[in-house]
């Protein structure tokens, strides 16, 4: 990139490596950094809808993942492209607030970008498109507000959240089993859900994976489901009733933190060693024993000299749990996480109805499940599923539904899917474009362009024809003056969106056009690149 | 014969690269040209940003100083321009890509003088002169705001960060904006205002417009160990005990050995050290403390031990926000708790732990000395925050400004044409080749409503003669017209459309963009050194001077 030359010709060293940089300018810039980010978009754009396919995508390390989820292909996709990489982040920053939708928001700015890349080819300023978007953009988020309903989360055993959750599984490789799964989210999220407050700690729901078994095995613990077995196989593999000792310090003699040393002279002084060391271990269980305690959880592992002692006293034990279960569990139980065996009393144990062993098939495998808690305020979504791919998906998908229900919880306001959504404030924004009168009109008109890009998205991969679908459903809306008519995608002979109970929510819709009409004010900004040269 | 030639003088060592004379003047105004063409589109509230990528990193960015910063300018005489860009940044915020600009017009004015063979130095001096006289307008045009009543200059507070925002990824919100940026600059200490006490946080996701400002600290929560969920999370009036001390059952001294005689002085040991930590945790309960903050470690142990006693701890905060938080609550900073004493402690009207976007944070609302305030930025992406954090950085630090120097200057390029005008007009007053010079420099200061015309896609020529004419005519009513970017006319008074700037920036641009066009023009010769050649020879070689058994590593 030489910027200048003197009056010989030489050109001169302005920069560092000025001649290892590259910088492209003007409408050279606005098309490469359009088209960069365009490809991402059209990578995602056959995952949108429930007849979206999935991608698969091989690490580096060769780990292989099948998903739907618009925010992990891109992130597993590892673009190096610096505008391409901001729709990676619109996607992320979608998940981070809302959770779902992360694959349409994405799509939604690549169908912007398209419509800038004609209106720049036409000769507009940048800024007086994204000036035009802007103002599409408030048009738009209005007529969504107008057009949404509120819906009585209580109403018909929660039969509305349900039925949202549905919306947000029904893209998912585990849609079969949407409905099943639905409740679950739901009963999952409304047992830690502070109604009162609108607030959902979604720390408190886990979610655990273990192959084997189908999708439907699936299931809710309103409980605790940890990943470890008895410290010894002969130990009772139910405790009832069990009042559990949660402690933070291993089964093993002291050791003081400073560096020492024990200079042993004598036999003798051996023996008092021994035996001082055996005391530690009885003492140990004598203070468990004697708060009343009948199971200890700890976090450190033990001996095997006290394992033995253990069992020797009926005092079964898990050894290893990790330091986020001891938090669950202390908080499930109500109980105190004990640093030391000295500090052992009755009030700081935890209690609950039954802690089990469970094993799974055939294998070996065993998992504890702690159910019936003192204060059940943390749930476990156990997932099943023929492989560990499986698994995985099924995990993000309840991860998107509890979201989307977490998000109802907070603002009970709802709108339809199927593009329906889209489709109104698209027509909402065609009849505004009519009444401005500066250059922005045409940037508003193809605003509500890209917004019909999505039904039309919906629709091809569905394998509709886009075109027509997209036209009858704008036709019956603008006749009918009914803003849930959409694409029907399931075939179910109602494209009427309230009648195939296609619920999503307003707060997703709202951010994901924001969102995206953000990123591309930002990229329609961006005039001169200057980069190394293999960019 | 030849035993009487001169021997040569071997001035300089071989290699090294002289250029001097009138045609190094010239060369060094070409390349100072040529870095000031970089920043000229990002100027105005049409200019664009620039995205420069540096290694992995990727940066947008719309600010003069950052953009030049991060082109690495070798040039020396382009890199006064980088360095003049970050004067102005740090003494005034905003304004960076005008002074550069500025400078490089000046030069340019410059380059048919020196080409004509006026001698440098008569061109500095005329500067200067033109320099001084635009000054003293300056101060004569400007407008004092400070016998405004409170409630008039808190508008204009307003204007002026909207003026600062306006070029920036943030102009459509900028009303949100600029009543986040004045709020918070109210909050500190009149006197003072010290940029750092507001803190500006950063969270991905959501929209811009989440953005909030809190009349406090806010921070992200730390890394916590098990038992931090057990601890409360909202307190009002609590008392805020401040440490740098790490709460952890931990050897006392590093490297230090015990030797243990007897079995039984083990447990003795064991049960010292648990004492030790245990003393330190119960000092501060007996206290009274009800949230404890260390810029240091905060173990397991400590976390359960508060949270048995319903203490809020967070450890390993970062010391920018402890000091924060110490402003904010009045409380102080205690290495130890040996005699800790409850009125080191700090309070604040309301403490929270909530959650924004992906992350949780912790609130300190309502403090009692409240000269701190925190700014927590929403958007959509990195690169987004990253650049609305500069933009509102620009925007407070004009608050600040303004604040303090309570006179204003109506934007849009109308100060630099009223300023031009006025130089034109004294020049017909002035004999000898001054007259050309401050004539130039007349025309030097032109360039600002230019680039802002130019970038906005309007007709510059026609709207400068428009603009001209306006001023010429003279008066209160010609004085503020500037550049109407979205007027049909182009023009517009800049003064009742309310684009104001404090004088102060325009001071400082004008002062340093001159500075910097004196220095580059006296400049007459160039003595650039080979790169030394230990750095060349030693890359390829290795490390010669080491033996050559050095390889092992």
């Amino acid at each position: 990139m030489s910027l200048a030359f003197d009056d010989y010709g030489r050109p001169y060293i302005i920069l560092r490596d000025q001649g290892s940089k590259k910088r492209m300018k003007g409408l050279e810039a606005y098309k490469s950094n359009i088209l960069a980010a365009k490809a991402v978009a059209n990578t995602l754009s056959s995952s949108l809808g429930p007849k979206g396919m999935d991608k698969m995508l091989v690490s580096p390390d060769g780990d292989v993942s099948v998903t739907n989820d618009g925010s992990i292909i891109v992130e597993k996709m590892e673009i190096q492209h610096p505008t391409a990489k901001l729709l990676v982040e619109l996607s992320q920053s979608q998940d981070a607030e809302i959770g779902d939708g992360t694959t349409g928001v994405v799509v939604l700015a690549g169908k912007l970008l398209e419509q800038a890349l004609t209106l720049l080819d036409k000769g507009n300023h940048p800024l007086k498109i994204s000036d035009g978007f802007d103002r599409a953009c408030d048009v738009a988020i209005k007529h969504l507000e107008t057009i949404s309903e509120e819906i009585d989360i209580q109403a018909n055993e929660h039969e509305a959240l349900i039925q949202a959750a549905c919306t947000a599984l029904g893209s998912k490789v585990v849609s079969k089993r949407k409905r099943e799964l639905g409740k679950i989210a739901v009963t999952a999220v409304l047992d830690v859900a502070d109604l009162a407050r609108k607030d959902v700690n979604l720390d408190l729901i886990k979610i655990q994976t273990k192959t084997g078994g189908s999708v439907e095995d699936t299931r809710l613990i309103s409980g605790i489901l940890i990943d470890k077995d008895m410290s010894h196989p002969q130990m009772p593999k139910e405790v009832k009733e069990a009042k559990i000792c949660l402690l933070t310090c291993p089964f093993e003699p002291p050791k003081p933190k400073t560096k020492h040393n024990i200079n042993i002279s004598s036999a003798e002084d051996y023996k008092k060693l021994y035996q001082q060391e055996q005391q530690y271990f009885v003492d140990m269980v004598k203070l468990v024993k004697d708060s009343g305690a009948n199971i200890a959880l700890c976090q450190w592992g033990f001996d095997d000299e006290a394992n033995h002692l253990l069992l020797q006293n009926e005092l079964p034990a898990v050894r290893w749990v990790s330091g986020t279960d001891v938090e669950l569990i202390a908080m499930a139980t109500g109980a105190r996480i004990i640093p030391r065996f000295q500090e052992i009393t009755p009030e700081k144990l935890g209690k609950a109805g039954s802690v089990k062993e469970v094993q799974f098939g055939t294998s070996n495998e065993r998992m504890l499940v702690i159910e019936n808690c003192q204060c059940t305020k943390a749930v476990t979504i156990l997932i099943r599923g023929g492989s560990q791919m499986i698994v995985d998906e099924a995990k993000r998908s309840i991860h998107d539904a509890i979201c989307v229900i977490r998000n109802l919880i907070k603002d009970n306001r709802i709108v339809y899917g199927g593009g329906s959504a889209e489709l109104a404030c698209a027509i909402q924004v065609l009849q505004y474009a009519d009444e401005v009168s500066s250059v922005e009109q045409y940037a508003i008109r193809s605003f509500a362009d890209a917004l019909e890009g999505i039904p039309c998205c919906l629709a091809d991969n569905c394998g509709l024809n886009p075109i027509t679908s997209v036209a009858q459903a704008k036709s019956r809306q603008l006749q009918e003056n009914n803003p849930r008519i959409g694409i029907d995608c399931m075939e179910l002979g109602t494209t009427d969106m309230k009648e195939q109970r296609i619920y999503e929510t307003l707060s997703s819709k709202k951010q994901q056009i924001q969102l995206a009409t953000q990123v591309v004010k930002m990229i329609l900004k961006i005039d001169d690149v200057i980069a190394p040269d293999d960019y | 014969m030849s035993q009487f030639l001169q021997p040569t003088i071997l001035l300089l060592r071989e290699g090294t690269d002289t250029s001097q004379g009138r045609a190094q003047i010239v060369s060094n105004i070409n390349a100072v040209q040529a870095v000031a063409d970089v920043v000229k589109s990002t100027l105005g509230p049409r200019g664009m940003d620039k995205m420069i990528q540096t290694g992995p990193k990727v940066t947008i960015s719309n600010d003069g100083a950052t953009i030049l910063n991060l082109l690495e300018v070798v040039h020396p005489a382009a890199r006064v321009l980088v360095d003049i860009a970050k004067s102005q940044d740090d003494e005034v915020g905003d304004g960076t890509t005008s002074t550069t600009l500025l400078a490089a017009e000046l030069l340019k004015e410059a380059k048919p003088f020196i080409e004509e063979g006026i001698h440098p130095q008569i061109v500095i001096q005329g500067y200067r002169k033109a320099l001084e006289l635009a000054l003293e307008k300056l101060e004569g045009f400007s407008i004092n705001i400070s016998r405004d009543a409170p409630e008039e200059k808190r508008d204009t507070l307003l204007k002026c960060a909207q003026t600062a925002l306006n070029s920036k990824l943030l102009a459509n919100t900028k009303q949100f904006f600029s009543e986040l940026v004045v709020s918070a600059v109210e909050k500190l200490d009149p006197n003072i205002l010290d940029r750092d006490l507001i803190g500006i946080k950063n969270v991905t996701g959501g929209s811009v417009t989440d953005s909030f400002l809190v009349d406090g600290v806010a921070f992200k929560k730390t890394f916590s160990y098990a038992g931090f969920e057990q601890q409360p999370k909202r307190f009002e009036n609590p008392k805020i005990c401040l440490l740098n001390l790490e709460l952890e059952l931990k050897s006392e001294k590093e490297n230090a050995e015990i030797r243990i005689e007897k079995p039984e002085e083990y447990q003795q040991i064991v049960d010292a050290e648990w004492a030790l930590i245990y003393e330190k945790l119960d000092i501060i309960v007996k206290a009274g403390a009800q949230i404890v903050l260390s810029k240091l470690p905060i173990g397991d142990l400590a976390t359960q031990y508060f949270a048995d006693r319903n203490i809020f701890c967070a450890g390993r905060v970062p010391q920018e926000d402890l000091l924060r938080v110490q402003k904010a609550t009045g409380g102080q900073i205690q290495t130890t708790v040996n005699g800790l004493n409850p009125e080191t402690f700090g309070t604040c009207g309301l403490f929270e732990e909530v959650q924004v976007g992906a992350e949780r944070y912790n609130l300190f609302k309502n403090c009692p000395q409240s000269r701190t305030a925190t700014i927590v930025l929403r958007g959509g992406a990195e690169q987004f925050i990253q650049e609305a954090e500069r933009s509102l950085n620009d925007a407070i630090m004009i608050v600040r400004r303004c604040f303090k120097a309570n006179k204003i200057v109506a934007g849009g390029g109308a100060i630099e044409l009223e300023l031009s005008r006025y130089l034109r007009h004294y020049a017909r007053s002035v004999t000898g080749k001054t007259q050309y010079i401050v004539n130039s420099f007349a025309k030097a200061l032109e360039v600002i409503p230019r680039t802002i015309a130019e970038n906005a896609g309007l007709n510059s020529i026609e709207i400068m003669n428009k603009l001209r004419q306006r001023h010429a005519q003279g008066g209160e009513e010609g004085r503020w017209y500037g550049v109407d970017i979205n007027g049909a006319s182009g023009v517009c008074d800049t003064h009742s459309s309310f684009v104001w700037e404090p004088s102060l920036v325009k001071r400082n641009a004008l002062c340093s963009a001159t500075e910097a066009a004196c220095a580059i023009l006296s400049i007459d010769e160039t003595v650039k050194n080979p790169k030394s050649d230990q750095d060349t020879k030693m890359k390829p070689r290795g490390q010669p001077g080491r033996p050559p058994m050095g390889m092992r590593r």
